[in-house]
């Protein structure tokens, strides 16, 4: 067999080399982004006895077990007695979920319809319709999968939105760019260079069409997209990953350290999250009913994710109760989106392989299983975890 | 083996630690064996160096979980081609031509023509197999794992390892014998 080995090792690779180069420089990258956790203490703090190790015992025991026991660490134990399926939706509507087979609809009595290959999707403001992207493609979709309208770009788009007022459009970048087209396919026109990697952000519930997108200097702008007019602009904030609009119609960023509200007129009001500790990370934040925000922190010391809601939205001043913790798992909790009707949280758990449900209010857990091979039918689970894009849709606004 | 196992937990201590110089060590001690399982598994250069590059970085973002006394080689390897063994079922369902052309043309060379180096024939007889039964002998004799290993690391029962490594050795002998009477 050592023939055998031998002919395998001189099977040539083609672009060898040049593949070893490209790949080291795309990992000395991510390793240079990376945020080193603090080093571990010997002892197991009480919060990491909650990440159980999903070892069996008689393969880690075992010579070879030994040799392949190091990867059974990055999983944790989830949710106990998670369902194995996910079955059905604990509110009504549609979930869109993007996983590397492409863009996935799952309807509330668990059907799933893989939509295409697509790299990232959005639903309409009422769900009728999916925009998605693929390669040079900007693409409408049906719930069934039927494509209604695709169009061709030089580039690559990416962040597609509709937006939810009448007159429906559809922002999108392309590159440093910021472009619009209209919901049926038509009048496609540049509407900002220069813009960050951040997807753009709708304004809800309002009569005009007014979206805010981040500038690669970092200012957040808000614009009408029929007029052109600035509504405000934020100072500029370095690291801006997500952009969110409050339910009372104000603009928050997201970066790593902080969350922040902006009042009207682009000003900072306030830090929900106050003052991270060192070692401490946001992964997502999602607005809720009643002008409250949720707040996933991961504490990289601990290794655990905490979802916190809170009423503070201007730095300390909570309206009503304060912040107050709804749960706290091993791992990453990420990807929080909220049900249509307001009362459910769902968080992607990668490294517990779960979808997890959280009724805001009376409280109540509910968790699903094996995820991955839920969106990768017949693949072997190590499939990238799959990513929640949207739970459609949100009640119109009473007039 | 001593020695290298060393220089691994060194490497992995330094790269925790935020050593740059200490990860490229890692990498380049361990890139070209997980590339090539990647391409001897897909038979497409492109997405073999997009998997081996997703197992490093899946090496990056676990990095501070990751125990230093344990060894580096089988929880990269594990990743690389459970991952290569999913792009290429993907590929299959999605009727990627270009794909499948490209593997029925080095399946079927043409008539006379002059048998090629034996790592050639030995790529043909791979490329008859599908790419699970390509993954176990990858894992088995270019990677030196054993059977019960191999078992874990795709989370198969240890028979159908050995099943396929049975039938992946007779489909390279084969292809050997074929070479040998051209």
């Amino acid at each position: 067999m050592s023939d055998l080995r031998a002919t395998l090792l001189a099977v040539p690779v083609p672009d060898e080399a040049g593949a070893e180069e490209r790949a080291w420089e795309v990992v000395r990258a991510a390793y240079a982004e990376r945020e080193p956790a603090p080093r571990r203490r010997r002892l197991l703090r009480p919060a990491l006895a909650l990440a159980v190790v999903a070892v069996v015992a008689a393969a880690a025991l075992s010579p070879p077990g030994r040799a392949v026991g190091g990867w059974l660490r990055d999983r944790v134990a989830g949710e106990p007695n998670a369902e194995p399926a996910l079955a059905r939706l604990p509110a009504p509507r549609m979930l869109l979920v993007t996983s590397e087979r492409g863009a996935w609809i799952v309807r509330g009595d668990g059907s799933k319809r893989l939509l295409g290959a697509y790299d990232g999707a959005s639903f309409s403001p009422r769900g009728l319709f999916v925009v998605a992207t693929a390669g040079h493609r900007l693409v409408a979709v049906e719930p069934n999968g039927d494509p209604r309208w695709s169009l061709s770009r030089p580039g690559r788009p990416t962040d597609a939105r509709w937006s939810p007022t009448p007159g429906f459009r559809i922002t999108y970048r392309e590159g440093d760019t910021l472009r619009v087209v209209g919901g049926d396919g038509n009048g496609d026109h540049l509407l900002a260079r220069a813009v960050a990697p951040v997807a753009p952000a709708w304004l809800p519930r309002a009569n005009r069409t007014v979206v805010a997108y981040a500038r690669a200097d970092g200012v957040v702008r808000a614009v009408d997209v029929e007029s052109g007019e600035e509504l405000f602009r934020t100072p500029r904030t370095r690291g801006v990953e997500e952009i969110l609009w409050t339910p009372g119609g104000r603009v928050a960023t997201l970066t790593r350290k902080e969350l922040v509200v902006y009042r009207r007129d682009g000003r900072p009001s306030g830090t929900p999250t106050g003052r991270l500790e060192k070692g401490q990370v946001l992964l997502d934040a999602v607005t809720v009913p009643r002008d409250e925000l949720v707040y996933a922190d991961y504490d990289a010391a601990a290794g655990k994710t905490t979802l916190v809601q809170t009423d503070c939205l201007d730095g300390g001043a909570c309206r009503l109760i304060g912040p107050r913790e709804l749960y706290t798992g091993p791992g990453h909790l990420r990807d929080l989106a909220l049900s249509p009707d307001g009362r459910w949280l769902l968080a992607g758990w990668p490294e517990a392989d779960q979808f997890l449900f959280l009724r805001l209010a009376p409280p109540r857990i509910r968790a699903v299983d094996a995820i991955t091979r839920e969106f990768d039918p017949g693949g072997t689970g190590s499939a990238p975890f799959p990513r929640v894009a949207e739970w459609c849709c949100r009640p119109a606004p009473a007039q | 083996m001593a020695d290298a196992g060393r220089d691994e937990r060194a490497w992995v201590r330094g790269a925790q630690a935020g050593s740059a110089s200490a990860l490229e060590a890692l990498f380049r001690a361990h890139w070209p064996r997980a590339h090539r399982a990647a391409y001897l598994v897909l038979h497409d250069a492109a997405a073999a160096e997009d998997v081996a590059q997703e197992g490093f970085l899946a090496a990056v973002r676990a990095l501070d979980r990751f125990e230093p006394g344990r060894p580096f080689g089988p929880w990269l390897h594990r990743i690389v081609v459970n991952r290569a063994i999913d792009v290429a079922r993907a590929r299959a369902l999605r009727r990627e031509v270009g794909a499948e052309q490209a593997l029925e043309t080095t399946a079927a060379p043409e008539p006379g023509a002059s048998p090629g180096p034996p790592s050639e024939s030995v790529m043909l007889a791979l490329a008859s197999l599908s790419p699970d039964h390509r993954a176990v002998v990858v894992l088995r004799y270019l990677l030196d794992y054993s059977p019960g290993e191999i078992a874990r690391m795709l989370g198969l029962p240890r028979g159908t390892v050995n099943s396929r490594l049975r039938r992946g050795l007779d489909a390279l002998q084969r292809g050997v014998e074929r070479e040998t009477d051209e």
